[in-house]
């Protein structure tokens, strides 16, 4: 067994692609350099000691990677692998589908050096393993113009122009800058080899953002790039460098960059999938790619259909969504808790094919500057589509634009084609219901969302770990099988915001939210409740909404009837007859600190009567899911 | 509860297994003639109900216990309005597991 790479081989396969067979290969082991992941697949160099490749492990690989099977800086022997091209560049890169690991792990590079000026690949990059670069090493944010180049690397670019202008003599100067402009991949990028150019898409540009800090004060403003293989990284520029760049980087358009440098991405603020991240100083070079072909990708949306979106509620994830304008509300102006500040939001209305609609409220310059657009053509039903949206559970299912958000009215892809299509034929017809309106306690029938995840009570009181990180939700069906009559049920709330209220030494209630005095208040209810089912009880929390619909009537109501007298207590006869009532809850189990001890908390999201009907094919569809798991 | 004479639960299918004994079944009501009912069995089989005392009116489904005397028809001892919605698949289905692998369960 080899214990050493084959050199050459790399530049053998490339100049000969027409391998049949994986017989007709002969064995190839290379190093693998440079693994990272882009996605769910890993991308490395392959070194054959002589010459380093792009290449790229199909995703079947990816758990021997994660296992520690194929290691950076390990050797591979590749067993089925294809030479593809990237794009319209010339040089090519390996897919490696099959390989097996060989030998042990080493400690670096192989570099079995020649200095051939043939080779395919990056004849810089060989170069500069022999001038060590100390390794850029940056982690604070500094209020300087971030890292500065050393002057050897402009020493190996004048040589590598030098080269490519020898090559090429006189050609005409156009064509000598498309050839010394040798485009990298984002994903080839490093700390450690400087001297790179690349083609990238401006995918998002952020405002520019004054600070100050300890160090003083300065403005900063970052950019999200994307090349033609659809990997991204984030660039950010301070002070100088960003009052230079600001107006020339324009979203959606084309550049070429470089003389940027490139460090380890922190992670607290990282937007981008990418182990890096760039900053570009003064001595940067952005240049427009005008009137070049451009094949990178534009904004890549994922998009996910309005009924689906239960699923995606608190999440972390944030999500894309096409749909078909139904209304636009005029801009409104909500405080912001953190400082008082007041920012401008929009509501908007959105329906898709699953017939089913959406509220996504605008916030900031979006609503003021989109929202405004969209307002003016509400009566057209355009189609907008929208990339990262935050879900939230307000009314079931709300959707929220945050500062990466990126809005297109009218886009010209497949999906808004069908969209609208789908729209003029049926979809302006028909009336949709809202998908919050599912989940919302305000509804008379069950949702959908009442027959997804359903759990027995068991299953949520067996696990005490459940809804540790976020909470998690379960609807289950059972009956109420205790209210304590004693507890304090509800609170005195303010009657426009919901919120408790402080009793004023002069008559009347304060309430914090509004900053206000009412002469009133409304009773809410916050309420434990037990629950029990065939497998298990629990202790439940119940909002108001959810409450009264177990109780059958308000806790203003309910609190006339505590108070009183007579032989018969209309208050106990209520809650009696609100016991051993069955509903189907929609819960959410979280993880609450009571005493240094970590308890399960169990609260009540929404309540609906049981249809048994649809409790009754539940129960067939498991009685036919044992059957199948048994056979 | 009183078990000294149980009825099998029946679908149109499954009534031909029990002539002479006591079943119960669900039937969707086509048309009613005085002293027998005809209607659809939740297999959607034709069912014919012969008796002194169908409720009236008659809803949209009825439960019926009593012998059966042929593959298709019953003598009715009791008769039950069953209302306007019922689920039928519900119904059929549990008239299969009633029958089929949990038969050990009833009768």
């Amino acid at each position: 067994m080899q214990t050493s790479v084959t050199a050459g081989a790399i530049s053998t396969v490339l100049s000969n692609p027409s391998f049949d067979s994986s017989s007709d290969r002969p064995e190839i082991v290379v190093q693998v350099v440079d693994l990272k992941p882009i996605g769910n697949r890993y991308t490395f160099s392959a070194n054959d000691g002589k010459t380093k490749l792009k290449a790229m492990f199909t995703a079947s690989l990816t758990p021997e990677i994660i296992s520690g099977k194929i290691q950076n800086l390990g050797l591979i022997r590749l067993i089925d692998f294809t030479v593809n091209d990237i794009s319209s560049k010339a040089t090519k890169y390996f897919l490696v589908t099959k390989c097996e690991a060989v030998g042990s792990v080493l400690d670096a590079e192989i570099n079995l050096e020649s200095k051939s000026d043939e080779e395919a690949s990056v004849p810089k990059k060989q170069k500069l393993e022999h001038s060590p670069v100390t390794p850029v090493n940056d982690v604070k944010m500094d209020v300087s113009t971030g890292i500065t180049l050393k002057p050897k690397q402009e020493f190996v670019s004048k040589s590598a122009s030098q080269i490519m202008s020898e090559q090429r003599g006189n050609a005409a100067p156009a064509a000598r800058m498309a050839m010394t402009r040798r485009v990298h991949p984002l994903v080839s990028l490093n700390p450690y080899q400087g001297n790179w150019t690349i083609k990238v898409r401006v995918t998002n540009k952020g405002v520019m953002r004054n600070y100050k800090n300890a160090r003083g004060e300065g403005c900063v403003f970052n950019v999200e790039l994307t090349d033609e293989e659809g990997t991204q990284i984030q660039a950010t520029m301070f002070n100088d460098a960003a009052r230079k760049f600001y107006d020339r980087f324009q979203l959606g358009k084309v550049y070429y960059i470089s003389r940027g440098s490139l460090k380890l991405a922190n992670k607290q603020f990282k937007t981008v999938q990418n182990d890096y991240e760039m900053t570009l100083n003064d001595n940067s070079e952005v240049e427009e790619a005008s009137s070049e072909e451009m094949f990178i990708p534009e904004t890549k949306f994922n998009f996910i259909p309005i009924e689906d979106l239960g699923l995606y509620v608190n999440q972390k994830e944030l999500i894309d969504l096409i749909g078909v304008v139904q209304s636009v509300s005029p801009t409104m102006s909500i405080r912001r808790r953190t400082d008082n500040e007041m920012i401008p939001k929009r509501d908007i209305t959105l329906a898709d094919e699953s017939k089913k609609t959406v509220v996504v409220s605008l916030w900031n310059d979006l609503a003021t500057g989109i929202g405004q657009e969209l307002l003016d053509m509400a009566d057209k039903s355009p189609v907008i589509a929208i990339k990262s949206l935050k879900v939230g559970d307000f009314q079931g299912v709300s959707l929220s634009t945050i500062s990466r958000s990126n809005v297109v009215i009218n886009p010209v892809s497949p999906e808004a084609k069908k969209l609208k299509s789908w729209f003029d034929s049926e979809g302006k017809e028909i009336s949709m219901s809202s998908i919050g309106s599912g989940m919302s306690p305000a509804t008379k029938n069950g949702s959908r969302s009442m027959y997804t995840d359903r759990v027995l009570l068991s299953h949520i009181t067996s696990n005490p770990s459940l809804g540790e990180e976020k909470p998690v939700f379960f609807s289950t069906r059972a009956y109420v099988s205790f209210i304590k009559p004693d507890q304090t049920m509800w609170y005195q709330a303010c009657k426009t915001c919901n919120k408790k209220v402080t009793e004023a030494l002069d008559s009347g209630y304060w309430c914090e939210g509004c900053q206000k005095k009412y002469e009133e208040c409304s009773l809410r209810y916050i309420m434990a409740v037990k629950v029990t089912d065939s497998s298990g009880e629990t202790w439940i929390s119940s909002f108001n909404d959810e409450a009264e619909k177990i109780l059958g009537c308000s806790a203003d109501e309910l609190n006339k009837l505590r108070s009183e007298e007579g032989e018969v207590n209309e208050y106990q006869t209520r809650l009696k007859e609100a016991t051993w009532s069955s509903h189907v809850f929609r819960v959410s189990v979280t993880q609450n600190e009571y005493n240094g001890e970590k308890r399960q908390r169990v609260t009540v999201k929404g309540v609906a009567p049981v249809d048994f009907a649809a409790e009754a094919r539940l129960l067939l569809q498991d009685i036919s899911n044992k059957n199948k798991a048994s056979q | 509860m009183d078990t000294s004479s149980p009825s099998a639960f029946v679908n149109g299918a499954l009534l031909r297994r029990y002539i002479g004994q006591k079943v119960r079944t669900v039937i969707q009501v086509i048309g009613s003639d005085t002293g027998s009912v005809v209607g659809k069995s939740t297999d959607d089989l034709q069912i014919v109900v012969r008796g002194s005392s169908p409720p009236n009116p008659l809803t949209t489904y009825l439960e019926v216990i009593g012998i059966a005397e042929s593959d298709n028809s019953i003598r009715a001892e009791t008769w039950t309005n069953f209302g306007n919605s019922f689920d039928p698949q519900n119904f059929n289905e549990l008239c299969k597991l009633a029958n089929g692998e949990f038969k050990h369960m009833f009768i």
